[in-house]
């Protein structure tokens, strides 16, 4: 294909750059910016650089946050002596959905894999550890139920067991082989009430 | 269980095919590449979602159409019928299946659920072929019986694949970093406890299969032949094994070939390593050159395969016999056969009617098809042509 603008070549680069989407719907993205007025465009690309200028990760739980610490991390009607542990953002949104739970997050940034060139050390595993102190009483596992999940899950129940605290890890409710993001509400309330001992 | 019709559209050779069953013995006759193993390779796609044989869905779409389609009526043992649909679109690469009107996403979820036993000249490779040919046939038979072993043999691929990528990159490295050996070590674990679980289904399986397979050689088999089927997993496991003990063994294997994983870059110890000893009087079944002691030892494995299958899923399973006489033209064929009809619906592919010396009346549970040029025929027509 040979293209008869760079800038608009440059820009279906870019999008196709982006996670599931191919050079056919980025070209017709960067056609569609094409089109947009000019205020539009401006502030779809200011709220691309706000993102990387104001977003950054909670120092506590690790979250992305625009305050550091995140509005849970500094909540003060929040149960502290539970930290959920999940792999992603998003689970901390799913999770927050289902209304169930009142205590603290720590988003590890991920599981183990390397396949993906994910290592215990790319991981925010030093950082949880350095949140438990004596009044901590629980920390759930959240991962999701595939072999990455189940595996970190593991990693991190023998890394914690001798510290003490009470360890559990959400059932296995949810469908073997989907992502917690993808489940529902009240599959997810279920798995959270019947979370098991590790 | 017995399929009572199909139809077959875009099917390799078969245009549009609509197909009556019987209910005992159903013999596909024609010459060869008329599309006999075709019709058998349709039943698969009805019963088990998928090929017995093709890997790929595409090769299966007759040449220049763009999407297949197989329709089917299964009879199920209590007495009511289900309709199964499975379509493949060639453009999007998609296979679908549905029960009824229902889509199925899951395919895994339909495996066991109308069980077939299928014997073909692939499946020689069972007894002339490499200890993963015969891990192949017995994790799919437990698999068709337990649905947990399914997932659990994923997951250990999955894991085996994870804890490999980091042995490859030290094989490269020539060396385990103490990043690496900090990656490791949750991934060895991983795989420990998931291998530990395999080598144990496996080795209750087969002392539970045994006993089947010594009832299945008596049945067809006059001389007194015994075999013998043998777990020889690499890490020593008995079925009464509790699971820590075999973890335990497995661990200690592991530190031991530690070097050696990391000089070759993979795994050097579990469940993918297990070789099933097969033996007749005594004697491995490998020391043995008789086509027909190896076909005779096959066809009691699948029908030890049918009792146990029939014991624990919820529904008989079926026959499919594709092309049992051109190796084995003695006695012992027709005799199987009628043994065989007897058991379950059984679908037969032949050259000619004669193969079957009279073993089978053809009545209303017995039936001859003749297949041409991808298409059903009248017993006159193949006559006269
Ligand atoms: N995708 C396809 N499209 C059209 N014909 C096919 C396709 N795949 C296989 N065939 C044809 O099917 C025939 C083989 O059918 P098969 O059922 O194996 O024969 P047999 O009767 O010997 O068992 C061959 O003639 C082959 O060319
Ligand atoms: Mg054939
Ligand atoms: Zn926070």
């Amino acid at each position: 294909m040979q293209y008869t603008s760079a800038s608009v070549e440059q820009l279906v680069e870019e999008f196709s750059q982006l996670p599931g989407i191919g050079k056919k719907t980025a070209l017709r993205l960067a056609l569609y910016i094409l089109k947009m007025p000019r205020e539009r465009v401006a502030s779809f690309s200011a709220a691309l650089t706000n993102v990387k200028e104001k977003v950054r990760y909670c120092s506590i739980c690790s979250n992305i946050t625009e305050n550091d610490p995140c509005i849970i991390c500094s909540n003060p009607k929040r149960n502290r002596f539970v930290i959920c542990v999940v792999e992603e953002p998003n689970d901390v949104l799913a999770l927050e959905k289902t209304n169930e739970y009142s205590g603290l997050y720590h988003v590890l940034g991920g599981a183990l894999s390397p396949l993906d060139n994910v290592g215990p050390e790319d991981l925010k595993v030093k950082e949880l550890l350095a949140r438990i102190n004596d009044s901590l009483e629980e920390i759930i596992l959240a991962m999701n139920p595939n072999v990455e999940g189940e595996t970190t899950t593991m990693y991190l129940s023998r890394l914690l067991k001798p510290m003490g605290m009470k360890i559990s890890r959400i059932a296995r409710g949810l469908p073997i082989g989907s992502d917690l993001e993808f489940a529902d509400e009240a599959t997810l309330s279920r798995a959270l009430e019947g979370r098991v001992a590790l | 269980m017995k399929i009572a019709s199909a139809q077959l559209r875009n099917f390799r050779n078969h245009t549009e095919t609509e197909l009556e069953f019987k209910t005992a013995a159903n013999a596909l006759l024609g010459e060869n590449g008329q599309g006999k193993t075709n019709v058998l390779e349709a039943l698969s796609y009805l019963c088990l979602t998928k090929s017995f044989y093709a890997a790929n869905d595409g090769t299966v779409v007759q040449q220049g159409k763009d999407f297949f389609d197989v329709r089917g009526t299964l009879l199920l043992d209590h007495g009511t019928e289900q309709t199964i649909r499975v379509s493949y679109d060639a453009a999007v690469n998609r296979r679908r299946y549905f029960v009824g009107e229902k889509e199925i996403v899951t395919f895994s979820s339909v495996i066991g659920k109308y069980p077939i036993v299928i014997l073909s000249p692939e499946n020689s490779s069972i007894t002339f072929g490499t200890p993963a040919d015969r891990r192949k046939f017995i994790d799919l038979t437990i698999s068709q019986s337990s649905k947990v072993y399914i997932d659990d043999a994923l997951e250990y691929r999955r894991t085996l694949r994870q804890r490999n990528k980091i042995l490859s990159e030290a094989a490269r490295k020539k060396m385990l970093t103490a990043a690496d050996k900090a990656s490791l070590e949750p991934w060895t674990e991983a795989l420990v406890t998931r291998g530990a679980k395999i080598i144990l289904k496996r080795a209750q399986f087969l002392r539970e299969f045994a006993p089947y397979v010594s009832d299945a050689y008596a049945a067809i088999v006059e001389d007194g032949e015994a075999p013998a089927t043998a777990y020889e997993p690499q890490i020593a496991c008995s079925p009464d094994d509790s699971a820590a003990a075999v973890e335990e063994r497995y661990r200690r294997m592991l530190e031991e070939k530690r070097a050696d994983e990391i000089k070759t870059g993979a795994s050097l110890v579990g469940p993918h390593r297990d070789e099933i000893a097969f033996s007749l009087n005594g004697l491995r079944l490998r020391t043995y050159s008789s086509q027909g002691q190896h076909k005779t030892f096959l066809v009691g494995l699948k029908i030890a395969e049918f009792f146990y299958l029939k014991e624990r899923c919820s529904e008989t399973p079926v026959f499919l016999l594709d092309d049992v006489f051109s190796e084995l033209d003695d006695p012992r064929s027709t005799r199987l056969v009628g043994f065989i009809e007897n058991l379950a619906q059984t679908f037969i592919t032949a050259t000619s009617e004669s193969v079957f010396r009279n073993a089978l009346q053809w009545n209303d549970e017995r039936q001859k098809i003749f297949i041409r040029n991808g298409a059903p025929v009248s017993e006159r027509e193949m006559i006269t042509a």
